[in-house]
């Protein structure tokens, strides 16, 4: 492993000095040695640097420097600065410029473009073949761009860059907040992506030179890394779906019941028992948090919370309305009925600073109110409480907890994740992203329909993506419906990156 | 000796027998309503001699139950049988309708259904079990705090016996505490969490503060963690039982070391601490006696008679605790007290005022979050 190790980075050193376009595109520098005095006073001490651990493309070749990477709390950009009471001044106004960066290639100038476009076949992970693994991980590589809206979110990049290099910037520490969040999430994101590509093109040159030398155990070291990251790709694949700002969040999931009395309400709460064994199956954990029960059966409204990484990232291709046509049970002249439910889900937001301050002043809270004298008279469970955001006028009410205490809290936070998400609706059509209505954002159109008789299928109206087991759907086998809509919405940007 | 002899009864098993023994049971430290004025002397005893027998009294040793969600997950079954008890306990939940409410505002189906849910919590060792039910193997065991038996028992208590839910898990989440409750102690009520928050102006000061018929410790215990290193609460109850849970929560909550508790009657433990405390709140019994037998099932068949019959009009251990607070409260101490409503506050704010001889300042009647009068609060001149 030593004898494997060594190799390696002398290999790594090897190939940098081989590829000096990726250091001039890392240390790229647009320095502003005043800017330094723009950043906000904690800058100094936030940070042991994010940066260091990333730093494999410059490996031995630069021992001496000791990064540390600018961040505020969210921050994993590239900013690189020497350690202010370490050793070299390196640089104090570097930033990264993605769209001037080189593809990484391998010595004889192959890149991962390159092989995506070559005709080597991908054949099944045992066959044990490195082109075969390189050229999988290579198209997963090309899809995960593709998904992420490569060119643009380079583009993108660039300009919060540029954004971020003004020596005014902390003049608005709100707004300078928001960029540097921004930039350190699209740049941790870039940053994946590119490591992943260059450790593809180092694993074939490092193949090359095992056989080259002959050099056995190194060869085998390096088809298996290959492998790894073959498997490693797909997950990095379906991550690249959910590359929303708040999608690995956890998220409520809130059912409503459509008019037409105890049919639609039942079928509300078969809707809501598909969400949560669906969020049971994924390993999320779920609670109850409101639920208005139906007069004879089922639910008018219920909220859930799933806890989970992804979840809302998944759970958002659910928004919508969500169509029953059965032979009613509460029918007795056993006729067709269609029903409706409405789905609704909201990202519980993990960056505080990113929430709207609710005022308390803003709050009407009402909470159960026992009938007669109270007090030592009245001993009940019952502690719903209710609150309202006046301004917006939007509800949340929580009665599963059990002391008025923690259903306050609980409803609490369930308003302020409403209240965040209004929000966010809001400066979306602000920003003119989204074209559709508050009301279509937070209910949506409808999505899909559930037949049960007089034949059996489920059909997603917005991918055509349709299974003839409801039963199955219903018991919450969603995936297939939740990847084929997030795939369609995120692949549909055709063929170009 | 009287008193003992009631309280001595086990508890534990013969539950519903309790309230009848209670009922049957005059409360020992009946005073007749008397006005006092204004007393600061020491020299105080003489206005306590009725009820100076219950100081007395030996404290027996009464074992606090450990409420079920505590309980180690000894029993087990498989997941069909404990689908079948979940099915047999919905459908006698939702058998109930909206009877109980009939009857005497009680419980309806949907929220003895969510108090279902909140027992296979307490009762169940991993939540995951309980909705798989129907889908579950016989295979994998499930654990459980109580054994199936004995849930099929609880569940039926609580909807046959009206055995308040609370009694059945050992339980109450009140406030951000989850203090312990069994029989011949009364479950605290959410109303009287406002104390806490009525009190907070005057905690920050510190000092010694005491907790009159503390029950379970809930309102002792609120205070102590408001208080912090700040001071120390002593909390007396008449009833062992509430003495003992009391001091079980106490200890729960690691406060041993900042709460006393005493068995006795209201201030007659606390004789050294005369004109010393900073604060008083208590939530003494307040109905009055007429009213007992039309209580919701929960309270008045299942809850201490000692906890709730306040007298003919309610007000006798409120008359006793104000009179009394004049001696023990030092110059600007705080107090509040719980009432039964609008007629009993007005009663008693009057009474501080102008009966007591200028003894008070800034007495204030405040109502709970249902908009109902209910708290009296002020100032020890
Ligand atoms: C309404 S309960 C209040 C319990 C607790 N403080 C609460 O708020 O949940 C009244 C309490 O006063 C106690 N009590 C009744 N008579 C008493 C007396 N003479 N001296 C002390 N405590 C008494 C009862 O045992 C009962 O615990």
């Amino acid at each position: 492993m030593v004898h494997f190790l060594a190799r390696r980075s002398n290999l790594r050193s090897q190939i940098l000095r081989q590829t000096p376009k990726i250091c001039a595109f890392l240390f790229s520098s647009k320095s502003n040695p005043q800017n330094t005095q723009n950043f906000p006073p904690y800058y100094h001490k936030t940070r042991e640097s994010n940066f260091q651990e990333s730093t494999f493309l410059f490996g031995n070749a630069i021992p001496l420097l000791n990064f540390s990477g600018y961040s505020t709390n969210l921050i994993k950009n590239a900013k690189l600065s020497s350690g202010y009471d370490q050793g070299l001044v390196f640089s104090s106004g570097v930033r990264f410029f993605a769209t001037q960066a080189t593809a990484p290639a391998t010595s004889d100038g192959l890149t991962v473009e390159g092989i995506v476009a070559s005709p080597w076949p991908i054949l099944d992970e045992d066959e044990g073949d490195w082109k075969s693994h390189a050229s999988a991980v290579a198209q997963s590589i090309h899809l995960i761009k593709k998904r992420l809206q490569w060119k643009k979110l380079l583009v993108r990049l660039d300009l919060l860059s540029v954004e971020l290099n003004k020596p005014n910037l902390w003049d608005d520490p709100v707004h300078a907040g928001k960029i540097s969040r921004e930039h350190g999430s699209l740049m941790g994101k870039v940053k994946e992506v590119m490591d992943f590509e260059q450790e593809l093109i180092e694993h074939i040159d490092m193949l090359k030179l095992a056989r080259e030398e002959n050099d056995s155990e190194l060869e085998s070291e390096t088809m298996n890394a290959l492998l790894r990251m073959r498997r490693d790709s797909k997950e990095r694949e379906l991550e690249a779906m959910l590359a929303g700002e708040h999608d690995s969040a956890s998220c409520y999931i809130e059912v409503q019941a459509g008019a037409g009395g105890t049919e639609s309400n039942d079928w509300a709460s078969m809707v809501m028992e598909m969400y949560k064994s669906w969020a049971q199956r994924r390993g999320y954990r779920v609670t109850l948090v409101d639920e208005m029960p139906g007069e004879m059966a089922g639910i008018k409204r219920a909220t859930i919370k799933v806890d989970g990484k992804y979840a809302y990232g998944y759970a958002k291709a659910e928004v919508g309305v969500h169509r029953l046509v059965r032979i009613s049970p509460f029918d007795s002249a056993k006729r067709r009925h269609t029903s409706f439910a409405a789905v609704a889900v909201i990202p519980i937001l993990k960056d505080v600073s990113t929430r709207v301050q609710i005022k308390e002043s803003d709050l009407r809270i009402d909470r159960y109110r026992a009938g007669g004298a109270g007090g030592q008279s009245v001993n009940t469970t019952d502690s719903a409480v209710r609150i309202t955001h006046i301004p917006t006028g939007i509800v949340a009410t929580c009665q599963n907890e059990r002391s008025q205490h923690q259903n306050k809290a609980t409803a609490m936070a369930v308003l302020q994740s409403r209240v965040d998400q209004l929000e966010i609706a809001r400066q979306a059509q602000m920003n003119s992203q989204h074209t559709e209505s508050l009301t279509e954002i937070s209910w949506g159109n409808q999505i899909r329909s559930y037949v049960l008789q007089p034949y059996q299928m489920v059909k997603d109206s917005r991918t055509n993506y349709e299974v003839s087991d409801p039963e199955s759907v219903l018991d919450g086998d969603l995936d297939g419906f939740i990847l084929s809509f997030l795939s369609a919405s995120v692949d549909k940007h055709g063929n170009s990156l | 000796m009287k008193v003992s002899s009631t309280f001595l009864t086990p508890f534990s098993s013969t539950f519903p027998l309790i309230s009848s023994i209670l009922q049957n049971h005059r409360k020992p430290n009946y005073i007749p309503f008397r006005r006092y004025s204004c007393v600061t002397s020491s020299s105080s005893s003489s206005s306590s001699s009725s009820s100076s027998s219950s100081s007395s009294v030996t404290p027996i040793s009464h074992k606090p139950q450990i409420p079920l969600f505590l309980r180690p997950p000894i029993y087990s079954t498989t997941q069909p049988d404990l689908h079948n008890f979940i099915t047999w306990a919905k459908t006698l939940a939702s058998s109930i309708g909206s009877t109980f409410v009939q009857i005497d505002d009680g419980p309806d189906s949907t929220l003895l259904l969510r108090e279902l849910n909140w027992f296979l919590d307490d009762a169940v060792e991993d939540p995951l079990d309980i909705s798989h039910g129907r889908s579950g193997t016989s295979a994998k065991r499930v654990g459980l705090r109580a054994s199936l038996d004995e849930m099929y028992k609880l569940w039926g208590s609580r909807i046959q016996e009206r055995r308040p839910f609370q009694y059945v898990v050992g339980c109450e989440h009140w406030r951000d505490l989850v203090l312990s409750v069994e029989e011949g102690v009364l479950i605290p009520r959410p109303e009287t969490g406002k104390i806490v928050n009525l009190a907070e102006e005057g905690l920050k000061e510190g000092g010694v503060w005491a907790d009159l018929g503390t029950g379970s410790g809930a309102l002792a215990i609120a205070i102590s963690r408001v208080l912090g290193k700040n001071g120390r609460v002593l909390a007396t109850d008449l009833s062992p039982v509430a003495v003992s849970v009391a001091s079980y929560n106490v200890e729960r909550y690691g406060l041993q070391d900042s709460i006393k508790v005493k068995q006795g009657s209201w201030f007659e433990p606390l004789k050294e601490f005369e004109g010393q405390l900073a604060g008083v709140v208590s939530n003494p019994p307040y109905i009055p006696s007429e009213d007992i037998s039309g209580l919701q099932a929960e309270v008045g068949k299942h809850e201490p008679i000692l906890a709730l019959d306040g007298g003919v009009e309610g007000l006798d251990d409120l008359f006793h605790l104000c009179t009394r607070m004049s001696i023990m409260l030092k110059p600007g101490g705080f107090f509040v007290f719980e009432t039964n409503g609008e007629k009993q506050c007005k009663i008693l704010a009057d009474y501080l005022e102008n009966v007591t001889g200028n003894c008070f300042r800034d007495v204030t009647i405040i109502s709970d979050f249902a908009g109902i009068m209910r708290f009296v609060t002020g100032y020890r001149i």
